[in-house]
This record gives structure tokens, C-alpha cells and sequence, in this order.
């Protein structure tokens, strides 16, 4: 008896969440779920829940060709990635083909729901429950998460519309543990949030520097810039001199955060660049794009000395110092010393205030 | 004696770029020449800003107050506040909601007529109640 789980994502989501800023629906160029958030993506957060629950196969439907769409799940096994035109077809056609590999039940989720439910307990619910579909329910609501029976889905034409507009029932199940929805950027803000809050069963990935500090791998902390708990910041990433990190702020991996700059309650989604002396604060930072959470608006930089994607340098590693194509005076800092950050034991430089690594616990 | 000017409103344009922000200088610096010049500038149709348009609204700040004077922002568009708030210049200017109430704030405010030529601390406090309170 085999068990199966299928992850959808794509335009579901993107319909959902478009609107909700005015002046650019696009602004994040993949759903919510492919973003890196404390340097995992959503969705890979999702597979490997499957994964630890012995799941047989993941299969991810995309239903929208987007680039890098499937690096993300290359790494797990038993992960099939699959470009569907129609999601409702596609989700019908694999659970027909677990059906004929001998896998009876399969979970059902939209790429949008994260859920830390015991999935086990989940499965046993709806095995006893005798139904072709159980789905997830927490105190807001029904959630697009489901468990089918492969062989009754199809006997009783369950689609995936079908589905979703089903209302909650007794045979629901009820998950008590953390559940975010990630229909809207406020959500992908949120989410990085509690994970820094602990509210999560996940923890921040990186070395915990100092207590709420998470500092990933190859990232570069300037002695001068200041970072207050809790805090991530992301896999090869540069925090410049006389910056500030508050607020439950996430910057992602390699981003880079300029000479003077103040980021709060903010979140830096990965390869951005934010430039001198600015304030980011209650936003979602993305390549050029500035999602206001406060204001509900969306801005896109044009100067790229103020904002921009370092998508393609990086990757190709010809501008690794940022800033080299940017205003002159920024070379001036990049020649600073710049240190790996060493752990909160190592005593900062004698040189007073200013020369202290000014992390806060 | 102190001199009013009148409390001039300025449309400004549905582009604050290099080349827009220009030709608006031009056309707001002979304000900004008179005696306490006291200008609002309304920006109701800015639809995009960049640091050109920001450097302009600076520069005109400095010129009002080098002659005693203000500017005031009214009708910002939420992006367009969004970006001050980015490039932390939000801060620098009183904003309003609309032209009027902008207008309004400069006539409420009865002009102490404390001339630059008195010290800083004589508009409030004498010399001797900072001594004291230190």
C-alpha cells in the first residue's frame, strides 16, 4: 500500500494574488512558494515534510513555465517535476497512474498552503474516515490541502475544482499546528516573521551567532553594521558597513545591503541589491521591486543604484563587489575590511563603539 | 517687520525624472527667489519619482530656506510617498493630504517675527533657562 503526494503550483496563486497591490500584479516573478524564505523555499519546505513522512513519490505540477522553476526539487529523491497546461487534468491524470502503481492514497496540496501537520495522522484520519477526499481544515478555514483515495477520486469524478469549492465538513481534519496560506506578499512577510519568532516547528538554517542572530554560510557581516535579534541573513550575502538589520528582517541569500542602509521589518528576497543610505521598512524587497506592505503599493526602481536584481552577475560571478557599476564612492567602502562574522565569543577590535560588531542578542 | 509673500501653489509635473525635474526647477526658481518664499508643491499627478526628482525637491527645500521660507508636499500618491519614505527625504517635508490644507498650515501659522539675525535658542527659551535647566 503506497503512498503518494502531489504539489501544485502556479496559477492559482498568481490569480489570487493579483490586485492586491495596485500599479503591478507581476511584481514577484514566481509564485509565493518558489521565494526562499530563511533560505528555503516554501515549496521545498513542503516536499521535504513529504519526504520525512515516507511518502513513496512527490510529483510537483507546475502549470506555467517559469525559469528555475524545478532547480529547487532536483536535490530530493522520488521528487518527479512535471509543466502542466491544466492543473485540474494533471492532478487527475497522476493520481490515475499512482492509481495503477499500486499507490492507493495520495495528499493534495496547492503550492500556496504551508501546514505543519502530523501528515501521518492525516492519512490514518482519512483511511478511517472511508472517503474519497478529506481535507484540511484549521480555525480560519478550509485549507487546499487534501488526502484521496487514487481509485475512488476517479470513480467519483473528484477534480481539482470540484475540490476547492468544497465547504469544510464533520469529516474534515483539523490541524492545530501553524498554517500559513501565502496568498498575499503580507503572508510571505508574516511567514519569514514567526519562523524568527520560533512559531514554527522549522528552525532558521545557518549558524545562530548570537541568540536570534542566524548567519547562513559565506555570508559577510561588516563589523560596523548592526544587526538586532531576531534576524536572518541569507547565504552568501554582504551586509555593508553602518547598516541595520531590526525587526524580524530576513535578507536572503545573495543579496546585498549597502553602506548606511536601515532594513526593518522587511524582507529581502534573494540576488537583490538595495543601495545606500535608504530605509526599507514594512516591505518586500525584490530585484527592482519594493512591495509596501504599510502602504499597499508596489514601486519599481528604475535607478539601479537605489534597487536591483543581481540575478545574473551573481550567478556569474563578475560583480561580485557590489557596487562596481554603481556610484563611484561605494568602491571606496567596499575597501574596507569586510570579516566573515565570527561567533559572538570572539572579542571585537579595541577601538571603541564604532569598531565593535555591533550584533545585538 | 516681517514681509509675507502669498503662499504659491505649484502643480508639479506626472514625471519627476533628470529631464522633467529640470525644466521644473526652472520654472519654480524665480519663486523661490523672493523673501520668505512659501510654496506647495501639489503632486497629485506625480506618477514616477527617481533620485533626479528627489535631489530636485531637496534643492528647492534649501533654496525656501536659505530665504526664511518653506515648501510643503500635498496629494502624494502612495508610491510616490513610498519612495520619499525609501530615500528617507519623508521626514525633511510637512505633507498634507490636499493643496488647501497645505496652504492652510502656512496661513495657521501666525509668523513669529523672529529674524535669523536673533540666536536659535532666544525663540523659545532664554539663554538663561538653558543655563539652568543644564
Amino acid at each position: 500500500m503506497g503512498l503518494g503526494a502531489i504539489v501544485v503550483m502556479g496559477e492559482a496563486q498568481d490569480g489570487e494574488r493579483a490586485g492586491v497591490f495596485p500599479g503591478d500584479a507581476s511584481v514577484l516573478s514566481q509564485p509565493f512558494a518558489c521565494f526562499d524564505v530563511l533560505g528555503r523555499s516554501t515549496a521545498q519546505r513542503i516536499i521535504e515534510r513529504f519526504v520525512r513522512a515516507d511518502v513513496d513519490v512527490v510529483t510537483v505540477l507546475q502549470t506555467a513555465v517559469r525559469q528555475d522553476m524545478k532547480a529547487p526539487f532536483t536535490a530530493f529523491e522520488n521528487v518527479e517535476f512535471r509543466v502542466m497546461r491544466d492543473a485540474g487534468e494533471g492532478v487527475l491524470q497522476k493520481l490515475r497512474h499512482y492509481s495503477r502503481n499500486g499507490i492507493e492514497h495520495s495528499f493534495l496540496i496547492l503550492g500556496n498552503v504551508y501546514a505543519e501537520t502530523d501528515l501521518l495522522d492525516f492519512y490514518y484520519f482519512h483511511r478511517e474516515a472511508r472517503q474519497a477526499a478529506t481535507r484540511a481544515v484549521d480555525r480560519e478555514g478550509v485549507l487546499d490541502l487534501w488526502v484521496l483515495d487514487c481509485e475512488k477520486a476517479q470513480t467519483q469524478a473528484i477534480d481539482l475544482q470540484h475540490l476547492r469549492e468544497a465547504k469544510s465538513s464533520d469529516s474534515s481534519y483539523f490541524i492545530r499546528e501553524y498554517v500559513n496560506r501565502l496568498s498575499d506578499p503580507r503572508d510571505l512577510r508574516r511567514f519569514a516573521s514567526d519562523l524568527l519568532r520560533g512559531r514554527c516547528a522549522t528552525r532558521p538554517p545557518g549558524r545562530e551567532v548570537k541568540r536570534g542572530i542566524w548567519i547562513d554560510d559565506g555570508a559577510e557581516v561588516h563589523r560596523r553594521a548592526r544587526i538586532v535579534a531576531p534576524a536572518y541573513i541569507g547565504r552568501g550575502s554582504k551586509v555593508m558597513e553602518d547598516t541595520l538589520v531590526t525587526r524580524l528582517s530576513n535578507v536572503e541569500k545573495d543579496c546585498c545591503v549597502n553602506y548606511g542602509t536601515v532594513i526593518e521589518d522587511s524582507s529581502i528576497l534573494q540576488n537583490t541589491d538595495i543601495g545606500i543610505c535608504l530605509d526599507v521598512c514594512h516591505a518586500v524587497a525584490n530585484g527592482n521591486k519594493l512591495l509596501k506592505l504599510d502602504r499597499n503599493v508596489v514601486i519599481e526602481i528604475t535607478d539601479p543604484s537605489v534597487m536591483r536584481s543581481n540575478g545574473d552577475t551573481w550567478k556569474q560571478g563578475k560583480d561580485r563587489k557590489w557596487g562596481r557599476n554603481l556610484l563611484p564612492f561605494r568602491r571606496k567602502h567596499e575597501r574596507q575590511p569586510t570579516t566573515d562574522l565570527q561567533p559572538a565569543t570572539s572579542a571585537p577590535k579595541q577601538r571603541g563603539l564604532q569598531a565593535a560588531n555591533l550584533l545585538q542578542g | 517687520m516681517s514681509s509675507k509673500s502669498p503662499v504659491i501653489v505649484m502643480e508639479a509635473p506626472e514625471k519627476l525624472n533628470h529631464s522633467e525635474a529640470q525644466a521644473f526647477l526652472a520654472e519654480l526658481q524665480p519663486l523661490l527667489q523672493s523673501d520668505r518664499p512659501r510654496v506647495v508643491l501639489d503632486c497629485s499627478q506625480v506618477q514616477h519619482m527617481d533620485s533626479a526628482g528627489i535631489e530636485m525637491l531637496l534643492s528647492c527645500m534649501a533654496e525656501a530656506m536659505k530665504r526664511d521660507g518653506d515648501i510643503k508636499l500635498a496629494s502624494l500618491s502612495p508610491a510616490s510617498a513610498a519612495i520619499l519614505e525609501l530615500m528617507r527625504v519623508d521626514r525633511l517635508f510637512e505633507v498634507f493630504d490636499t493643496a488647501e490644507e497645505a496652504t492652510r498650515s502656512f496661513q495657521a501659522v501666525a509668523s513669529p517675527d523672529v529674524s535669523q539675525s536673533l540666536p536659535w535658542y532666544s525663540a523659545g527659551y532664554g539663554l538663561a533657562d538653558l543655563k539652568s535647566a543644564s
